[in-house]
């Protein structure tokens, strides 16, 4: 008999279907271990909710978190009254809001330890599977299923094909997992992963910090796949028992059945953008050095940790930003924000001239619009999206943390350099 | 009941890696019913900025791969809906969009190799939901499309799959 994918096995371990049952290509029922919305989306799904079953209750209080993050502070009335409709509904049903500041839902679920490796979480958000970095089943939903999930506890699901990507070599600083999942994504894009599941293994692998996995992770969604897993090892049990979770490290099955197997040599990698109008429009750095600059936002569930804030610490020390560069850097949660605020990160690159945003998700949701915007401003961002017209009608581009800082110097984009020169 | 031909005239939109921000934009979340979502769809798509203020009504949207990639965007999905677009025809779709799509109740046709079938606009097109077949009448020629789950046509017929939330 053939064995199971990591994702087969979770979808195995949730639903009622038979072994017999569980391959690529056929939809199965799934109960879910936890369902959130936020401040885009949950309004819809409350309405929804309660016009199409007047009276009920949701399927388990305890399993529904709503997590406010694309427009933090409803500042202005429509948005207003969206979160409002949220607390009201949660209020009814005793349901958890990370309300004003707290940060991304994404985030706030592996931060906060609110689902686990093996877990099945469904969420408002179409980076939901970064928590693929931590072996978590993360998936993004609409209005629809989400308000039915709540309804019910339970979910349709594709099973998808499983690919195997081995990546092959190492990497040194100013090369980052930004850069790594930059360039992954331009290959698997090429590649061809539409509603695929991918298991990274490597020797990189283990050497990954959990923020990293989730940078490596959350781009997978730009290649139009399913999810990208980074199976839990040592890594993912000590970062849950500082939460005071023990966790069951599991893997796939040896003579598990994948699609397809790839090695994406990643040794001695470069540094990468991704350029306008698509994120799967990557190119070596060399081919946009010096291009001008005017707004650069660190942020995003893909770049807003404090491991990211840090990189752009290191390169700001003692530098100043370029005047014609606004910077604004969007912690991804308020932990993050503690911690950068604990080991003076924030100081510095306050010096330097950087501003601070409350916690969320930073431009990618408009929630932060002004950051970007106008007509002219060409924008370098650490987030994951810069399809054309989304955060702001000009040009938009991708980088890492240390690039963005590099390129907040210069006033367009360049290399990262620390110290003296 | 999804009927077992879907019948309607082709409309073009033959373009790969189509976001959900450029069939219907982030700075306008705040909008909810359909009809309001309707004149906003594809406004952030060059070329298609128009689609929105436009009859298609009956029509058969032909797509290209990676169709509804990007955000979790049920407007994106509810908006054709309210322009009566009869199906989308696509080589592949992002899978969040194919799940909303299906519990919304529209029909998505993913045909592999789509891109070398010659449709033009207001071809008359037939979709055999049974013999997973895309007959182009005008022009006289046909491709198989992938066979549709029958839980998907569960759910599509049951009106979406809200109207399954008392089952379980």
């Amino acid at each position: 008999m053939n064995g199971f994918t990591f994702i087969e096995k979770i979808i195995k371990s949730h639903s009622d279907a038979s072994v017999e049952e569980i391959y690529p290509g056929n939809i199965v029922w799934i109960n879910l271990d936890l369902v959130t919305a936020r401040d885009y989306a949950g309004p819809q799904v409350v309405d929804l909710f309660q016009n199409n079953y007047p009276g009920s209750k949701v399927f388990d209080n305890q399993k529904i978190i709503f997590t406010p993050d694309c427009y933090p502070y409803g500042n202005d009335p429509k948005h207003a009254i969206d979160q409002e409709k949220i607390r009201f509904f949660a209020k009814e049903h005793n349901i958890k809001v990370t309300d004003l500041g707290s940060g991304i839902g994404s985030h706030l679920i592996f931060r906060r330890g609110f689902a686990k490796p093996g877990d099945i979480a469904f969420g408002a958000d179409s980076h939901y599977n970064i928590l693929g970095a931590l072996g978590i089943l993360g998936q993004g939903a609409g209005d629809v299923m989400l308000a039915f999930s709540m309804k019910t506890g339970k979910s349709w699901i594709k099973i998808p094909e499983t690919i195997k990507v081995n990546l092959k070599g190492k990497y040194v600083w100013p090369t980052s997992s930004k850069d790594l999942a930059l360039y992954v994504l331009k290959k698997l894009h090429e590649f061809g992963i539409t509603g695929k599941a991918i298991e990274f293994y490597g020797e990189i692998i283990s050497e990954l910090s959990i923020e990293e996995r989730v940078t490596l992770c959350s781009l997978i969604t730009e290649a139009s796949g399913m999810i990208g897993f980074v199976l839990p090892d040592k890594i993912t049990k000590e970062y849950y028992e500082r939460l005071g979770i023990e966790i069951e490290i599991f893997s796939a099955d040896k003579n598990a059945n994948y699609s397809e197997e790839i090695t994406i040599d990643i040794d001695n990698l470069g540094l990468y953008i991704a350029c306008p109008p698509h994120p799967h429009n990557v190119k070596p750095i060399e081919e946009v050095l010096g291009t001008p600059i005017s707004s650069i936002v660190v942020g995003s569930c893909t770049n807003g940790s404090a491991s990211d804030i840090h990189e752009v610490a290191k390169v700001l020390e003692g530098k100043k930003i370029n005047t014609e560069v606004r910077f604004g850097i969007v912690p991804a949660t308020r932990e993050d924000f503690i911690d950068i605020n604990a080991n003076r990160d924030m100081t510095i690159i306050l010096e330097a001239g950087g501003n601070f945003f409350g916690a969320g998700c930073s431009t990618c949701a408009k929630g932060q619009y002004g950051l970007t915007g106008g007509e002219t401003a060409v924008t370098l961002t650490t987030g994951n999206r810069n399809t054309q017209g989304k955060i702001g009608p000009a040009d938009v581009y991708l980088a890492s943390p240390a690039v963005a800082a590099a390129t907040a110097i210069e006033g367009k984009i360049a290399r990262p350099r620390v110290g003296e020169e | 009941m999804t009927e077992e031909i879907i019948r309607g005239k082709a409309k073009l939109v033959r373009i790969d890696d189509i976001d959900t921000d450029q069939i219907f934009h982030q700075s306008l979340l705040t909008i909810h019913k359909p009809e309001e979502i309707k004149p906003h769809i594809f406004g952030n798509l060059e070329g298609f900025e128009n689609f929105g203020k436009e009859n298609n009504s009956n029509k058969i949207l032909v797509v290209g791969k990676n169709f509804g990639k990007g955000s979790t965007r049920q407007q994106a999905v509810t908006g054709f809906l309210a322009h009566k677009i009869k199906a989308i025809v696509g080589e592949s779709f992002g899978p969040i969009y194919y799940s909303n799509a299906v519990n919304e109740g529209l029909l998505l046709i993913e045909v592999p190799n789509l891109s070398g079938f010659e449709i033009e606009s207001d071809d008359e097109l037939e979709i055999d939901i049974g013999q997973s077949v895309i007959f182009n009448k005008t022009k006289g020629i046909k491709i198989k499309c992938n066979k549709i789950p029958q839980p998907v046509l569960d759910i599509i017929n049951a009106g979406g799959l809200l109207k399954l939330g008392g089952k379980f």
